[in-house]
This record gives C-alpha cells, structure tokens and sequence, in this order.
C-alpha cells in the first residue's frame, strides 16, 4: 500500500499565507527585508512566544487553557537569573531549576483544574496572579540581571547562521509534535479535550492527563524564559503581559480549536512565523508604529476564524448528504 | 418564613458579604485603620471602574461568554471622545463627552456583535482579536499620548460629591462625581435587567437558547444589543478613569480584564451562563478592591498583593468543588465521570 | 367524527436529502394518535411542518377545518397547535413563574415585567393539569417528570387543541409515566387532541387511539389501534421480519465457570446486592429509573465506589478503584447515555473505536502508528457491519444504531471477560436493535459473560438467561429461565 503524506488542510493553508506573506515582504522591501540579520532577529524573538503559544496551544487541546504561561516564564527566568547571578558555574543548575519550576507550576495548575475541578481559565488566572506574585517578591519588584557572559553569548550564537535559540524552538516543536502526533499519551489529550466524560468511561485517567499536559505548557514556558533571559540578558515580574492574548490568538491562527479537541503543534508553529513575518515587516518601513501589528493580528485571528468556518461549513454539508 | 432563609443561604452572594464582613473585622482589629472615613472613601473611589466593568461582564458572561475587549473599548472611545472634544473645542455640559464616547463604544461593541452573531464564534475568542485590533487603531492609527482633559471634563473632574479627613492620620480622600455615574449605571442595569422582557431574554438566552427562540425572544438581536451596550458602558468607565486621573493615560487600561471577571464570578456569576446578579457584582469587586487596597494596613507590603489576590480567587472557585467532594456522595445520583 | 388536522402529501427535502417524500396524516378531533418510525424516517420533519417551523416543498396543511397555504410558527400557535419537545423548552436557571409566563408575555407583544400578572398567568397554567410546584423554584431544581409538567401547563395556556409530543416517556420513570397518561387522558376528555411520536410498543398500544407508521419519508400504513400487533408493528417499522421466538429458544443453557461474584455490595445508589455469573452467561439487571441499576453497573466498572461488601473477578477480590483496574481485569461497560459518555461525536470512527487499544498497539515509548489503529478499526467496523462509507468520518454522521455499534466495537475491541450494557438499545432503531440481541447471543456462546442492564422488558426477556430485579436500591426478584417473563417481571419490580 503506498503511503501518503497527509497533510492537514489546515496546515497546508497556512503554509500558503506564509509562502505569499514572504513574497510580498521580499518584493515590496526586496533588500532591506531578506537581510540575514533580519531573518535571524525573527528567529530569536519567535522562539520566546512561540514556546508559549505551543503550550498554551496544548492546554486548549485537552480541552481548557493556559493563561499563566508568561508568568510562568517571568517566574523561571527570574529564578534562573538569581542563581546564576552570584555564579558563573552555577548556569546549568540554573537551567533546570527554571524547568523544575516551570513544571511545578504546571502540575499547580493541572493539580487546581483536575483535583479541585476549577474551570481552567479561573484557575490559571488565579495561578498566573499568584505566580506573577511571588516573581514579585523574590525579585523585590525590580529588573534581575547580571546573567554570566557564557549565558547571554548563547542568546546570541548562531549555527550556520541560525540562531541557537530558533534551534532550540524548532527541537522544541519537533518534539512537541511527535508526542502529540504520534505517541497514545498525545491521542489521549485530544480525546480529553474533545469529551472529558467519555474519555473517563473509555478508561483514560482524565486526571493524569491533565496534569501532564499542563506540566508540559509550565516547562515549555520555562524553556521561553530562559531563551528570554539570555537574548535579553534580564527578567520582571511583567514583563511581556500582553503576549498572553498574543499566545492564545497565535494557538488558534495555528488550527487549535478554543473548545477542545482539535490542532496540530506544526500548525502553532507556522502561525507564529507568519505573524514574526508580518511583525518584521512592519518594522522596515519606518514611519508604520509597531502597534499597528496588534491591529493586524486581530484582523488575522477574525479572518482565519471566518476563513475555517466557512471551509469546514461546506466540508460537513458534503458530509451530511454522503453520509446519511 | 424558613424557605426565604433557606434561599438567601444558599446564594453564593451571601456568603461572599459574610467573607467581606470578615476581612473588614480582621483588617480594623489590626489596623484601626479600616473603618476610617478616609478608607471607606478609598474603596468606594477605587471601585468605580472595576464596578463599571464588571456590569460589561455580567451581560456577557450571562448570556455569552467571557468578553475581554471592554478595557480596549474603554481606551479608545474616551480617547476619540476626548480628542474631538479638544479638536472642536467643546465647552458645553460635560456628558455631551460622555454621549460622544458612548457613541463610539456602541460602535466599536457592535461589531463584537456582529461576529458573534453573525458566526457563533467563541466570544473569548473574538473579543480577544477585537481587543487586539482596538489597541493597534488606538496606539498606532492615532498614536494616543497623553492628554488633558477638555476644559469641561477638567471642571467636572474637580468636582467632588464628598470630601473627608481622617482626623487621626491627618490623610484625606474625596469622592469623585464618576461614582454618581457608577451608581445610575446600576440603577438602569437593574431595572432593565429585573423589570423589562429585553432583560429578561439576556437570562433566558443564557439559560437556553433554543428554549429562548421557541419561545418568542429574538435571540440574535438581544446578544447584539448586549455587546452594543458592553460598548457604551466601557466607554463611560473609560472616561470616569480619564476624569478621576485627571489626565488620558493611554496606556493604564489595558490588563484589567482578568481582574474583573475573577470578581463577577467571585459573585456567584457562573461560566457556564445564565445566573449572576448585580449585587454579586459589586460583592466580588469590593472584596478584590478590598484586598487591593487594605492590605497595606494589615502591614503586608505591596509585592504580596498579587499573591493574595491569586489565592483568593483559587480558594474561592474551589470551595464548590470541594463542597461536593466532601459532601454530596451520600446521594443516589451518582455521576459517572468528571470533567479531567 | 371530526378531523383537527389534515395534511396531504407533505414534501421537504434538504439539500439532496430527501426527508419527507409525500405524507399523509389524518388525526381525528379528540384521539390520541401515535406517530412512529425508525430514526430518519421523517417523523421529527413532519411535526416541525405541521408546527410551522418548517416549509414545506409540496403539499397540503389543513388545520381544523381552515386551510393553511402557508404555516408559520405563530399561525401554528393561534390555531391551537403546541409542540412539547423532548428537552422540554425550559429555562433552567429561571424561575417556574418565568418559564410558564414567557411565552404568553411576548406572544402579546409586551415589553415589561409585571411581576404580579406572570404569577397569575402561572397560576392558571398549572391549575389545568392541577398540578402542584414552588413557583418561585428554579427550574433547575426540580425533577425532569415536573419539568415536562411545565411544559404541558404552558402548552395549555394558549388554548392548545392539538398538542404534539415528542418522545414523551424517555425520561420519565414508571410512576411518572403513569402520572403523564392519566394527564392525557383528562387532556382527551376536555376534547384536546394528543399526537405524540413514540417507538416504546407498550405505550403505543396502552394509550393511542389510532397509529400512523412511516418509514423512509413515506407513509407505510394508517390505522385503529386495536388493529395493530406487536409483530405488524416492528414489519412496518422496518420492512423486515423478526423471529423473537427464535432468539428466546436458542439461548445457551450451559455455563462455563464462574467469572465474577458479587458479595453484598453497596455503594451510593444501592445496598447489599449479591449474584454470581459465568462464562457464556447472559444475566439481566432491571428495574425502573432510580432503582439503582445504573449505580450498580458503574461500581463493577471503578465509576462508584463501594461502601460494603465485595467484588471477587475470577475467583480474586478486585478493588476497582478506577476505570483502568476494570479494564485490566477483562470488564468493558457500554454506557447509558451514548452520546454523552460513549462517544467522541467529532472525532473519528477510527479514533472512537481504537481508544481502548492505545496500551495494546503503542510500541516503545508510546509511539502508535497510524495504520495499526486504521487496521484495527477497520476490522470491527467490517465484523459488526457498520454503515458508513469511510471511517475516518466523524462518528455523529452515524445514525444511532450504528452509533451504537462503534460504542460496543471500542470494547469488543479489548477482548473483555465481562461485558456490561447499559441501555444498549436506546434509540437504536429496530432492525439495529435485532441485530445488536443477536451479537449478544453469539458472543455468550463463544464464551463471554454479558450483564444487560435494561429497563425495556421485552429486551430483557429477549437476550437474558435470567435476570435480578432491583427496586429502590434493593434486589426484589431473581428470575431464572422459565420464570423470566413480563408478568413475573412487573411483580418483581414493584
């Protein structure tokens, strides 16, 4: 039997938008667009927010979602950034105390959301309040900074020209999509976020799953601290609190379905490049405020929704008369 | 005579007054403070916008869905409204203001409307992509700086209602006009909401839409007209800030939105739609402001704020769910399986 | 004798979708007349054109008398015409008041509320059915028997003179039902006419006057009741013939071990229940709603757990904590409510029916490949003959046999020991039905032992070797082979 790629639909659309935005960035601005150091730049801010939106992303799968990735991430950078402050030698315990309590958090919140059954975005707003505040306390409110140089350098290393920290994104989403795509504890989670109660009787164990799932979205934002940490060689308490909003309109640009159920990690992935893309854009003409990208983001977001309602409107009328 | 008692148990706004109670006791035994004119005036004052906000989120959650664009809407209708004022240089009544920002929230609540209406969408998530949209139109259209305030709206921000001083701390504190404003808005809310068939269909579209339909309430043009009024009310807590800040400050709206729907639903509103009332409103938000605000008189510095108001809202969504772990097993209806 | 509707070759499609292909109905002014029909054989459509909620492409309407070239929703409702759907149309988290006040309150096109006016207009409304309730309660509160009382109430208030039903019973215990058929009766002698949709024989035949059958979007035979039987009914309904009397003389008389034992359990819902069962065995458990039938099936599957007694699986004491103990040790439950708690209705078939094999198919590390799960699910869709073209189409494109069917292939799937079914054929049309009471008898003859938790006797009687009888929580009746019939059945349950 000859075997097919399948490509999502929904993944194929968005390859599309992203080959037409690239060509018109590269036509329009032709040299001061496809400049090496722009599309490195990209690379490295996309990794921070593309982290999150994945596991923002990855909540919403199971069914609910993560509002506490950016504290999360403010919370691991700044621990991180305490340790290695006093110590050159301490960067790789200080790494994984940013996983470690990237995790904690997330089994937090998973632990809230299973366990004590508060609707996730109730409990993630009040977990990413209760992180924001303890970053706020152990920093003293103030900017954490004085990372070791052999730190900071590797925000700005470049492997053939890639940033090391876009490198680390792509690992990232490789990973990410092999165990959502292809592993049963990946099936498991849509399944969750499809029908909870039905996943219960099928003989998942909901709770499990949902404590994984968010421990995962508490690591990878811990991941997009420290990449954070190293470009930018500090952490706040608030930093970043608008990237929020940014994370769950990029999971749903990218195919995730706000209900439960439904996504690809691939597809989180191009969305971000392709509001990078557009982010970068807008940055060569100098007169155009960078606040217009929010703007386009949320004519983006109300676009694609409209775009996939309409596709999947027709896909099921097709269905309805076939298969009845 | 016990039924009545029984009823006023069991409703969750109840028991947040008994929790308000509480803390306020525990705040004044360690302080003193609590209780002083000069506090209370505090808390009113700080409620004013939250309180405001909060009545968007009411309609929305009850009858839709969490709706995150209100603080947005707020920016950029006072901002239009101020700016026109300035431009046209209006000195007439100061609502005329107020009636030009209410204008272009409607607007700017229509078109949440519309896409909701029009495509059943998620209303987080369209609000989410509005609010997005607004703030680019609003940061980098119009490039909003910060401003003062048309003449009339500087005389009506010097007005106060009431003016006190705690005689022991020598520290004073005055209540705005807004909270007049704050006050109306409650009043009209309740008598459409409690006494008008078009507030009533807000309840029974959250409470079953199809049901709502079949019976006669025309459920497309009431959900538009909620957000259409969702505008109008954000745009007047927009400029209420505007007036009490003495200044436009562009950039202090964004953010609050989380804040204020961990309140409403503090107040009994519930996620999943059709129940929440007014006066849970206002008890969720007088116990957050509370914690905002008083804590610094207990001693507990600034930095520990969020902490406590994180734990707050996690302890609070989590006492009905620890009630039924602990308490309802011993009934015959048994469900097979939980959500997660 | 007068007829109060008349409609004549009724036509609606959808799309290419042909629903009603020429219909007729006839009721007469005061009976009680049963529509009936397999899912998808155009009842529901057929009642949403009388209501005026749909349109239809050909035909007529006649209503008491006056025809009707076209019919909206309020034409429908002014000439006396009520439609009580099955979720009943109420708002839950409103109170009795609003819910019986609304629809009137807007019919006349009033703007605000007259707190006082709703409480008489509620008044009155249940006062019709004498009907008592807490008006000022939410809805939300009360049990599902008095929210369809609400309904009623409310449907009266207009001068309802043909009031349409809708699956009435579905969710109404024996009690209540007899409540809701003394209530129609009183309806029928203050000359109101009751059209109510049901596929539940018993009832067809204990209340209708007349009954109209179709099937496939045509009409397949109008007539009195007392001319219709049990066998006539289930040929129309399907086109084909059942022999029940072939599935009761071949059940299997010999048992192979004992597999599970049940030692004076008790847990919410149930006390002190006891019963064994074996290899190739078919044991039934009945008894009406809230006997503690359901509470028992979910304690042998980890979803309740027991306060006493124990549970022994093949001769050692299980603890079933969870879901996945259950599985381990060979038990599969097909669950009362399918499509709440059997079904992922957006996903897949594939995925419907292989979530119980991830364990089995994952090599290393978790990893599942596609095409053992696309195998595998292929194979049972094969092996229990489920309709449908392609199954990588969502399950909800499925009908509700066949829906039905992919519930149980997700545990056949699993090989189990002790298959547990609650309710297996609810909403399940009679041909799939047949066919699942057959599967049944096959599989407990290749050596599987079967529970069919069921409140539909006939079903009971069809597929069980025996069965226990449960009332309010408690076993009331065990009945073995030759005792097992309906009469003995009732007594037992009350």
């Amino acid at each position: 039997m000859k075997k097919k790629l399948k490509i999502d639909d929904n993944i194929f659309r968005l390859i599309i938008i992203l080959v037409v935005f690239l060509l018109i960035a590269g036509i329009t601005k032709g040299n001061s667009f496809l400049k090496v150091s722009i599309f490195q730049t990209m690379g490295r801010q996309m990794a921070e927010y593309g982290l999150m939106a994945v596991g923002c992303g990855i909540c919403m799968i199971s069914g609910g979602i993560d509002l506490s990735c950016v504290y999360v991430a403010n919370l691991c950078g700044i621990s991180a950034a305490l340790l290695m402050q006093k110590n050159e030698n301490a960067i790789l315990p200080a790494i994984l105390l940013a996983i470690v309590i990237g995790a904690a958090c997330g089994a937090f919140n998973g632990f809230l959301i299973s366990y004590l059954r508060i609707p996730p975005m109730l409990a993630t707003l009040g977990s990413y309040q209760l992180f924001q505040g303890i970053s706020v306390v152990i920093s003293n409110g103030s900017t954490v900074s004085g990372a070791p140089e052999k730190y900071t350098d590797f925000g700005m290393k470049t492997v053939a020209g890639i940033p090391a920290a876009f490198l680390v994104f792509v690992l990232i989403i490789i990973i990410m999509s092999v165990v959502m795509g292809k592993t049963k504890f990946g099936a498991r989670v849509f399944l969750v976020g499809t029908n909870a109660k039905c996943a219960t009787f099928a003989g998942i164990k909901n709770k499990s799953i949902i404590i994984k799932t968010y421990m995962i979205s508490g690591i990878v934002s811990g991941c997009a601290g420290l990449l954070s940490l190293a470009r930018i060689n500090s952490a706040k308490a608030d930093f970043g609190t608008s990237y929020t909003m940014q994370c769950i309109l990029i999971a749903v640009l990218g195919g995730v379905n706000p209900n439960g159920g439904f996504g690809t990690i691939p597809g989180i992935a191009i969305a971000v490049l392709i509001l990078q893309v557009l982010s970068s854009y807008l940055n060569t003409f100098p007169d155009v405020s960078n606040y217009y990208r929010d703007c386009i983001w949320g004519i983006a977001l109300i676009g694609v929704l409209i775009l996939n309602h309409v596709i999947n409107k027709k896909k099921s009328d097709k269905l309805a008369k076939m298969g009845s | 005579m016990k039924k009545q008692m029984n009823k006023v148990l069991r409703q969750t706004e109840f028991w947040v007054f008994l929790i308000i109670i509480f803390l306020a006791l525990i705040i004044q035994a360690r302080s003193g403070a609590f209780f002083a004119n000069n506090n209370i005036v505090d808390i009113m004052r700080s409620m004013i916008c939250p309180s405001l906000y909060a009545v968007c989120a009411l309609l929305a959650f009850v009858s839709t869905g969490p709706d995150v664009s209100f603080p947005l809407v707020a920016a950029l209708s006072s901002y239009l409204a101020i700016t026109i004022s300035i431009k046209i240089n209006y000195d007439g009544p100061w609502f005329v203001v107020y009636l030009i920002g209410m204008f272009f929230g409607a607007l700017m609540g229509a078109l949440n409307g519309f896409i909701i209406v029009k495509y059943k969408f998620p209303s987080l998530i369209v609000t989410l992509g509005t609010s997005s949209l607004f703030s680019g139109i609003l940061l980098g259209t119009f490039e909003a700086a910060r401003m003062d305030l048309p003449a009339t709206l500087q005389r009506f921000a010097e007005l106060s209602l009431l003016t006190v001083k705690n005689e022991k701390t020598g520290l004073g504190s005055t209540l705005p006009m807004p909270f007049l404003i704050l006050v109306a808005v409650y009043i009209a809310a309740y008598l459409v909401l409690n006494y008008t068939m078009v507030g009533r269909g807000v309840y029974a579209i959250g409470g079953d839409e199809i049901s709502a339909e079949r019976a006669g309430f025309n459920v497309k043009k009431i959900r538009f007209g909620i957000f259409v009024v969702n505008g109008m009310i954000a745009s007047i807590a927009g400029l209420c800030y505007a007036v009490m800040s003495m200044r436009y400050l562009p950039n202090e709206y964004a953010g609050g939105e989380m804040v204020v729907i961990a309140a409403i639903i503090l107040g009994g509103t519930r996620m999943t739609g059709g129940i929440g009332t007014l006066k849970g409103c206002i008890l969720g938000t007088l116990l957050l402001t509370m914690v905002t605000n008083s804590l610094i008189l207990v001693g507990i510095s600034v930095y520990w704020q969020k902490v406590f108001i994180g734990a707050i809202i996690i302890i609070g969504t989590a006492i009905p769910a620890i009630q039924s772990i602990f308490g309802k097993n011993k009934g015959k209806k048994v469900k097979g399986g939980e959500a997660a | 004798m007068e007829n109060i509707l008349s409609v004549k070759g009724i036509k609606k499609s959808f799309g290419g979708v042909h629903a009603l292909k020429g219909v007729d109905l006839t009721i007469r002014k005061g009976e009680t007349h049963c529509l009936a029909g397999e899912n998808g054989c155009g009842k529901s459509t057929i009642i949403k054109v009388i209501s005026g909620f749909y349109k239809p492409d050909g035909g007529t309407i006649k209503v008491d008398g006056r025809d009707y070239p076209v019919m909206t929703p309020a034409d429908a409702i002014k000439a006396g015409v009520q439609v009580i759907y099955q979720d009943f149309s109420i708002f839950p988290n409103l109170t009795v008041i609003e819910n019986l006040a609304f629809n009137q309150v807007l019919a006349n096109g009033k703007k605000f509320v007259n707190k006082k006016e709703f409480r008489k207009i509620a008044e009155e409304a249940v006062a019709k059915i004498n009907f008592n309730v807490d008006m000022d309660a939410l809805v939300e509160t009360l049990p599902v028997a008095d929210k369809q009382l609400i309904a009623i109430s409310r449907a009266l208030l207009d001068n309802a003179k043909l009031i349409i039903m809708d699956e009435p019973t579905t969710a109404l215990t024996k009690k209540e039902v007899k409540r809701l058929f003394e209530i129609i009766a009183d309806l029928k002698k203050n000359g109101i006419t009751i059209l109510f949709v049901s596929h539940k024989l018993d009832e067809v035949f204990e209340i209708s006057d007349s009954i109209t059958i179709l099937r496939s979007g045509e009409n397949v035979i109008s007539c009195p009741a007392s001319e219709m039987t049990e066998e006539k009914f289930a040929y129309y309904m399907t086109g084909r013939h059942f022999d029940n009397q072939e599935l009761a003389d071949n059940k299997k008389r010999t048992y192979g071990e004992e597999v599970l034992s049940v030692e004076n359990l008790s847990a919410p819902g149930f006390e002190d229940i006891s019963f064994k069962l074996h290899k190739g065995e078919i044991l039934g458990v009945t008894g009406q709603l809230g006997s503690g039938r359901t509470e028992l099936s979910l304690s042998l599957f980890g979803l309740n757990r027991p306060t006493a007694g124990r549970i022994m699986v093949e001769g050692k004491e299980a603890k079933l904590t969870d879901v996945s103990k259950a599985e381990e040790l060979g038990i599969a439950l097909v669950p009362e409510d399918r499509l709440t708690e059997g079904l992922f209705l957006p996903q897949s078939i594939i995925k419907n029916i292989t979530v119980t094999r991830f364990d089995a198919l994952a090599g290393r590390l978790g990893f599942i490949r596609e095409d053992s799960l696309v195998e595998e699910s292929a194979k049972w869709v094969k092996e229990l003959g489920v309709a449908t073209k392609n199954h990588e189409f969502p399950v909800q494109t499925l009908s509700g046999g066949n829906q039905q069917k992919v519930v149980l292939a997700k545990w056949l799937a699993n090989n189990p020991k002790i298959l547990i079914l609650n309710g297996p054929t609810v909403g399940v049309d009679i041909g799939a039905k047949y066919d699942i009471h057959k599967l049944l008898h096959k599989l407990a003859a290749d050596g599987m032992a079967i529970i069919v938790v069921s409140d539909d006797t006939a079903e009971v009687i069809a597929t069980c070797d025996s069965a226990i009888v449960m009332h309010d929580g408690r076993i009331t009746g065990i009945l073995e082979k030759e005792d097992l019939t309906e009469a003995k059945l009732a007594e037992a349950a009350i």
